[in-house]
């Protein structure tokens, strides 16, 4: 039976998604079978219309990482997926999505270095004043309060260029799905 | 024509064709097909893209030729959706129209 290998391979693909949404999505295609099969066109006709079961299962992976990472804020995990799901549809060039979307991550991950440095630096200072000699304990706080300030300040301002970075890759991703091309029907 | 231009007026058209009744995704899917080629598989994820983002709502309904159909249902949402593009999309044709005239009719 083509309809039920069919149907089972699709089923399969989908496995990262939750049951509820996977039945879900599988009624539109065994809807689509039984429908085109009942006015008398054949499975083989049927499956080669909709095409391959893979390609379909990338696409509708695609839609669901990206409506998850928005649902969830733009958490980075999320995000992450949804970039991978888009690769992984082979229309996005891995250096055009994944290249940027890697250094955008390493940037930030300089950035919050920086901050806990920052945070780091002020607790040695601190450590210098009272136990050692080149700062008096005035000099060793202030330094202090201005090295964790701007460390705190690093930090904060790093959060929401990760907000916003993850923000623009979403709607970069969106954007793209909706002109995804397949190839089996020119 | 072109796959990739086909792929972006897909979402108008199955706005525009559930803009006035309920239609189940077959139906949907075989009318666009006839009207321009395009793979009927690719109707199935863009309405449940559509679905997700809100612009569908989704709901089963006997048919008397056999097991209920998935049928899907245009929310406000995917109302101003579908006019924000219409409007979009005229301006556009317009625009590329007027392109044409003026590089043909010169």
């Amino acid at each position: 039976m083509i309809r039920q290998q069919y149907l089972q391979q699709l089923w399969e693909l989908l496995s990262p998604v939750p049951e509820p949404i996977k039945r879900d999505w599988m009624y539109d295609y065994e809807e689509h079978f039984r429908i085109a099969t009942e006015s008398g066109r054949s499975e083989e006709e049927v499956a080669a219309e909709l095409g391959d079961p893979r390609q379909i299962a990338k696409e509708l992976l695609l839609g669901y990482r990206v409506e998850q990472a928005a649902d969830k804020n733009g958490s980075i995990t999320h995000v992450s997926r949804a970039v991978l799901a888009a690769v992984s549809l082979g229309f996005f060039n891995l250096i055009f999505v994944l290249g940027p979307y890697i250094a955008l991550l390493a940037i930030l991950v300089a950035f919050y270095t920086v901050s806990f440095a920052l945070c780091v630096v002020a607790l040695g200072a601190i450590y210098e004043s009272i136990w050692g000699t080149d700062l008096t304990y005035l000099q060793g706080s202030s330094l202090a309060a201005v090295l964790m300030g701007l460390g705190i300040l690093a930090g904060i301002g790093t959060h929401r260029l990760a907000r916003g970075v993850a923000r623009m890759t979403l709607n970069y991703l969106k954007f793209n799905s909706k002109m995804i091309t397949r190839g089996n029907k020119k | 024509m072109n796959v990739q231009f086909k792929k972006g007026v897909l979402e108008l058209c199955v706005l525009t064709l559930t803009a006035w009744e309920d239609r189940y995704g077959y139906e949907l899917a075989v009318s666009i097909s006839q009207k321009f080629e395009v793979a009927v598989g690719s109707v199935y994820p863009l309405l449940n893209r559509l679905t997700m983002e809100g612009y569908f709502s989704t709901y089963l309904r006997e048919s008397p030729e056999g097991p209920p159909r998935k049928y899907y249902k245009l929310t406000p949402l995917g109302h101003s959706h579908l006019i924000a593009l219409t409007v979009e999309w005229r301006t556009f044709a317009q625009a590329v129209d007027e392109i044409i005239k003026e590089g043909v009719e010169r």
